[in-house]
């Protein structure tokens, strides 16, 4: 930290008890102080409503011109990293910024399949990791941010997700994206997929949900952005993954899961998902444009609640992992390949919006 | 002979019309308090729905319904919207009121010395339970079977459907015996059958998880088996150790 900001004054807070302060000298541009843990504890690999809250509160108390929130395994960041996202709110007139991590083909899956191409359809913001590991943000986002977080959340058992991203852009505030560079991505505890896409997933269509209003009435005009350099380390060295195994369960879950798609999908996704179901292994894929109307027709699902939210969201499982399949084989470890087809999925949800936009207004109309 | 013939035929005539004039104001006091109970019911089920409406009841409680929870109260409403449910159940409270009302109005004012409310009327709160059991019990049937088949396919058991629909029928089978019994038809002959055919359906489920699962079961203990025992590791040693073969998704 004295070393990304040696010109500024910084006051670091760290959770109470973790050891951190006694440890660490304090300097003249640099200060401590401990705050209590939250309640519910840390997710650790994600930034929860709390976290947000805590570092807001604590911004607001100290006057802070810019707020740098770090997640789990933030010593993994490089010095131009932090300085980079700290840059962009300070003097690149941002007033969130979110970084940008140089990942495999094979990393943040359920970003690049959902969480990016639905922000940057409905919000118009290009960000890749809308639910980030680390962000900074202004002194007016950390006030925005905090009356969010307050309000209560009772769509999730556990702790509850904040979407800055969503927040800034109805707030009309600006955000950038920064490159940083290589990170440690840590990952949940708990490792059961279906829970955990129920949770962030379930969040995030919440979040739609409570700001359709904005997106339903919004034309975004979405900068068309390279993909980032990619990260070779985690390139074909580490060999390509099996994905006749997905395949198999996404045939087995097109074979028994029908009657409860049918109630969420139209016949012509449903005819779609056919299709897909009998192509080989050798040559699977879920065309992006099938791909983004079936997130939209879940996420209208969600809304109306067409079928319980808990099923509705189990049912998505099976859909996911069949885009990771098809994902995994367009890629085939190559690391352009796969940021090429994660922004192709994206600009299949940009075109489709016009659809969720219609099936929102309309649901009832006659749906081919 | 003939006069014989006619005195019987007034006496019968006589007896009919007695009859009938004790039983017609029985009828029209059942239909008044039918019909008010149902009136009072309208307007008790109209301000109900305003109020919630007012108090914007769908919303709070969508907004405190979670979304693991089990089947919630909007999946059981009609059209999804638990005013409706509420101010449904209201008007149908006041109609069920105005049956039992006018069933014993009946009985008070039928002149005959037949206790008919009090065969009718516990009878009728024991159709009423059956048909309350059947209507709960087809709710919960849905839910648990879309829950273990979203759960069997999620785990990619290839016996999902079947599996599922084992508990579906699990749970309909005892639904149905608990309303036949509730209303107590069948006797033995129901709780014999609903012995026979809910162990029926156990054996049938365990067997096929048994035989499906044989392979699965045998590789997790194998993989037990070879696992060795849990020590506590250094995580700066952790990357050397950990032997990764296979490449990971990391899906967050």
């Amino acid at each position: 930290m004295a070393s990304a900001f040696p010109e500024r004054a910084v006051l670091i807070a760290v959770v109470e008890n973790s050891g951190t302060t006694s440890q660490a000298e304090s300097n003249d541009s640099i200060r401590m102080v401990a705050y209590p843990a939250t309640a519910h504890g840390q997710a650790g690999w994600v930034l929860t409503a709390s976290d947000y809250l805590g570092a807001s509160q604590l911004a607001l108390e100290h006057g802070a011109e810019a707020t740098l929130v770090l997640g789990a395994e933030a010593v993994s960041l490089s010095t131009e990293a932090l300085q980079g996202l700290a840059g962009t709110v300070l003097r690149g007139g941002a007033d969130l910024a979110i970084p940008r991590y140089k990942t495999g083909p094979r990393d943040a899956l359920v970003s690049s399949a959902l969480l990016y191409p639905l922000t940057r359809a409905l919000f118009g913001a290009s960000i890749h990791l809308p639910l980030p590991l680390d962000a900074a943000f202004s002194a007016r986002m950390a006030k925005r941010l905090a009356s969010t977080a307050r309000r209560p959340d009772n769509t999730t058992d556990s702790e509850p997700l904040l979407w800055p991203v969503s927040e800034a852009v109805i707030a009309s505030f600006a955000v950038r994206e920064t490159e940083a560079g290589k990170r440690t991505l840590p990952q949940p505890l708990d490792t059961d997929l279906n829970s955990l896409l129920t949770e962030v997933v379930g969040s995030l269509f919440s979040d739609i949900e409570l700001k359709a209003s904005f997106w339903q009435r919004a034309r975004v005009a979405v900068p068309a952005k390279p993909a980032a350099e990619p990260d070779s380390s985690t390139g074909q060295a580490e060999g390509t993954v099996d994905v006749r195994y997905m395949v198999e369960g996404f045939r087995n879950a097109y074979t028994n899961l029908q009657e409860i798609w049918s109630l969420v999908l139209p016949p012509q996704s449903l005819l779609g998902l056919k299709k897909v179901s009998r192509v080989p292994a050798e040559d699977f894929e879920v065309p992006p444009d099938l791909w983004a109307r079936t997130v939209y027709d879940f996420v209208l699902a969600y809304h109306l609640r067409t079928i319980n939210r808990g099923h509705l969201l189990g049912a998505l499982t099976p859909l996911y992992l069949a885009w990771v399949a098809s994902h995994l084989r367009r890629s085939a470890g190559d690391d352009a390949l796969a940021a090429s087809h994660v922004e192709e999925t994206a600009a299949a949800f940009v075109t489709e919006k016009p659809y969720i936009v219609a099936r929102w207004r309309w649901p009832d109309r006659f749906n081919p | 002979m003939g006069q014989q013939i006619e005195s019987a035929l007034r006496q019968s005539m006589h007896r009919v019309l007695v009859v009938l004039v004790s039983f017609l104001p029985g009828v029209l006091v059942f239909l008044l308090a039918v019909i008010l109970l149902t009136a009072l019911g309208l307007l008790l089920a109209a301000m109900a729905r305003r109020l919630l409406t007012a108090a914007r009841f769908d919303e709070r409680l969508a907004a405190n319904e979670t979304a693991g929870s089990p089947a919630s109260f909007s999946d059981w409403s009609p059209s999804h919207s638990p005013t409706l449910l509420v101010s449904r159940a209201v008007l149908w409270v006041c109609i069920l009121a105005g049956v039992a009302i006018g069933i014993s109005a009946f009985d008070a004012s039928y002149s005959t010395n037949s206790q008919l409310s009090q065969f009718l009327l516990p009878y009728l709160t024991h159709v009423l339970g059956a048909v309350l059991l059947l209507f709960f019990g087809g709710l919960l049937a849905r839910f648990l079977s879309r829950t273990v088949l979203i759960g069997a396919v999620n785990a990619q058991l290839q016996y999902a459907r079947f599996l599922s629909l084992g508990v579906k029928w699990l749970v309909l089978v005892l639904t149905a015996a608990m309303a036949l019994d509730h209303l107590q038809i069948g006797g033995t002959i129901v709780e014999l059958a609903f012995g026979i055919l809910f162990g029926g359906i156990v054996l049938t489920l365990a067997l096929a998880i048994g035989l499906g699962s044989r392979d699965l079961v045998s590789r997790s203990i194998e993989k037990n088996i070879d696992k060795p025992a849990a020590r506590p590791v250094d995580p700066s040693t952790f990357p050397e150790s950990s032997e990764t073969p296979r490449p990971k998704l990391r899906h967050f």
